[in-house]
């Protein structure tokens, strides 16, 4: 059986995305078998088949774990891993009577973003406000006073590093507002 | 109330799983309802935590739950809501 290794970065946003990936490889012959690291997705060759891959964001679960993923048996879902906090699982089309999806209303779909939201806000605060603090209340008014170039090199460095990881945070964070927001805006209620 | 919060306590009068539920959802619905397993687990430690469902006992990893005297009062409310919401449509339809 041949296994292939692919890199992929999906964002705690690209949860859509991430699922369709899955189901494509899926669809071309390769079953998912896990992923590790930063974004490396482990695959086996099988027969090619529509098989609907869900993630669902659960470290809370974690006490009562063999219920949670019974439940998901019972109704037909194979568990595959757990990984960054997402639950991982798939289903085939052929054993499905309508499409399904883990999911079957918006409420239980903001719940869980508004999950992520919640536990990985710390994160942003400590990875974009500790060091813009550090930058702004500690290098500044210290180049400011006189010129170093140890302190610029660090300044300039710091900056430089910086500024993508922040993009890629802040843009993670407002899209996941936005879905969580659309699906609040669709009530009628 | 939720399709699926309302079914859980209509479902719960009488101990029971959430898979159960899913089940008799669909059956009477001739399948047309199929609830998901993540809306249900959610829903299902929502209510429990909101004192509207109670755990009983655990059965081969499945939690059986059953309606509080709080579940029942809101159960009652939902049902006499959607009565009034019938009977009002029936009206209309039958008047227009």
């Amino acid at each position: 059986m041949a296994e292939k290794k692919e890199f992929r970065y999906f964002t705690i946003a690209d949860v859509e995305r991430e699922q369709e990936y899955l189901r494509w490889q899926h669809r071309r012959g390769w079953r998912f078998t896990g992923v590790t690291g930063i974004g490396t997705y482990h695959f086996e060759s099988c027969e090619p088949e529509e098989v609907v891959y869900q993630l669902d964001y659960s470290p809370s679960r974690k006490a009562n774990f063999s219920e949670y993923v019974q439940m998901y048996r019972d109704c037909g879902w194979e568990y595959l891993q757990d990984f960054a906090g997402f639950s991982y699982f798939c289903k085939p089309v052929s054993q499905m009577e309508s499409p399904e999806e883990i999911f079957c209303d918006d409420d239980s779909r903001r719940e869980m973003i508004g999950a992520v939201i919640r536990h990985r806000l710390p994160v942003l605060v400590i990875s974009v406000a500790f060091p813009l603090c550090y930058l702004l209340l500690f290098l500044l008014p210290q180049l400011i006073q006189g010129y170093s170039p140890a302190l610029t090199y660090a300044a300039v460095t710091m900056t430089i590093v910086l500024i993508p990881l922040w993009v890629v945070i802040i843009v993670t964070f407002s899209r996941l507002w936005k879905y969580w927001r659309s699906l609040q805006d669709d009530r009628w209620e | 109330m939720t399709e699926t919060g309302f079914y859980i306590l209509l479902g719960m009068r009488q101990e029971a799983h959430g898979y159960s539920i899913i089940r008799q959802v669909e059956a009477l619905t001739q399948g047309e309802i199929r609830l998901s397993p993540g809306t249900m687990y959610g829903s299902l430690s929502k209510m429990e935590r909101d004192g509207l469902i109670r755990f009983v006992r655990e059965e081969e990893k499945r939690k059986l739950y059953q309606i509080t005297p709080l579940g029942e009062q809101v159960l009652e409310l939902e049902m006499k809501r959607i009565r009034r919401l019938y009977q009002n449509m029936q009206e209309v339809c039958e008047n227009g």
